[in-house]
């Protein structure tokens, strides 16, 4: 049951979708975050794997950390991506796993949905895929996957009980949850908080 | 929070500079907002 959130959770989600689409379409735009192949680069992604991906599936990556650099994914392994936007994060997943493993992305942007989609084909990955939905209710089932991964999300979110609890249901007994986030030292102000404009900014 | 949920053995990465250089920056900076990457596990 979702609890009492300092932000309308529908209206918060409009807000991200309409900032979330302009990456997805003009991924070089002019944003209040770094994106694509230079945030890559501050946020330790291994220049190697990162170069050898394509433009389209780096310029969109608009991440706040590093999901995998307290631990590597396993070969194998069955990843679930909360917020997959334009699948950056879910095709470095694909990377480590491999062709035996899977890898499905979850988001509830369509431009995202489009280009991510897009962007498994001409990369040639038949187990990756994006799901349509929102992460406090994926469409996943109890227990499916090995590993739960999310870059910059859980924060854009208004229920964050919610979010753990959902995640908590898809993890399999003893699986991961390895994610990047912000978090801040400086308390915020209520103001600040019920401001929906600044989530995003 | 992450531990509220059930989640156990949970780490924290070191800070990273997220919006240095960004438009963000300034709030950034205000609140002392930083990156960081978090790994955690359902028990077995």
């Amino acid at each position: 049951m979702a609890g009492k959130t300092p932000v309308d959770p529908a209206a918060l989600r409009e807000e991200v979708k309409s900032k979330y689409r302009e990456v997805a379409v003009d991924p070089h735009g002019i944003f209040h975050f770094h994106t694509g192949r230079p945030l890559a680069k501050r946020l330790e992604y291994d220049d190697d794997v990162v170069g050898a991906m394509p433009d389209v599936a780096v310029e969109s990556f608009s991440g706040v950390g590093n999901p995998f650099i307290l631990r590597r994914l396993s070969r194998g392994e069955r990843v679930v991506e909360m917020g997959s936007g334009a699948g950056f994060d879910s095709f470095i997943a694909r990377q480590q796993v491999g062709p035996e493993g899977q890898v499905m992305g979850v988001d509830m942007t369509e431009e995202m949905l489009e280009k991510s989609r897009k962007t498994a084909a001409e990369m040639g990955f038949d187990n990756v895929e994006f799901h349509e939905g929102i992460i406090e209710d994926m469409p996943v089932e109890d227990g499916w996957a090995d590993v739960v991964i999310s870059n910059g999300v859980i924060n854009l979110c208004a229920d964050k009980d919610q979010v753990f609890s959902e995640i908590f249901r898809v993890l399999k007994p003893g699986g991961r949850l390895q994610f990047g986030d912000i978090a801040n030292s400086n308390p915020v102000p209520d103001e600040a908080v019920e401001n929906i404009d600044l989530w995003t900014a | 929070m992450i531990e509220e949920a059930g989640f156990i053995d949970v780490e924290i990465g070191a800070p990273m500079d997220t919006f240095g250089g960004a438009g963000g920056e300034g709030n950034a900076r205000a609140f002392g907002v930083y990156g960081y990457s978090f790994l955690a596990h359902k028990p077995g």
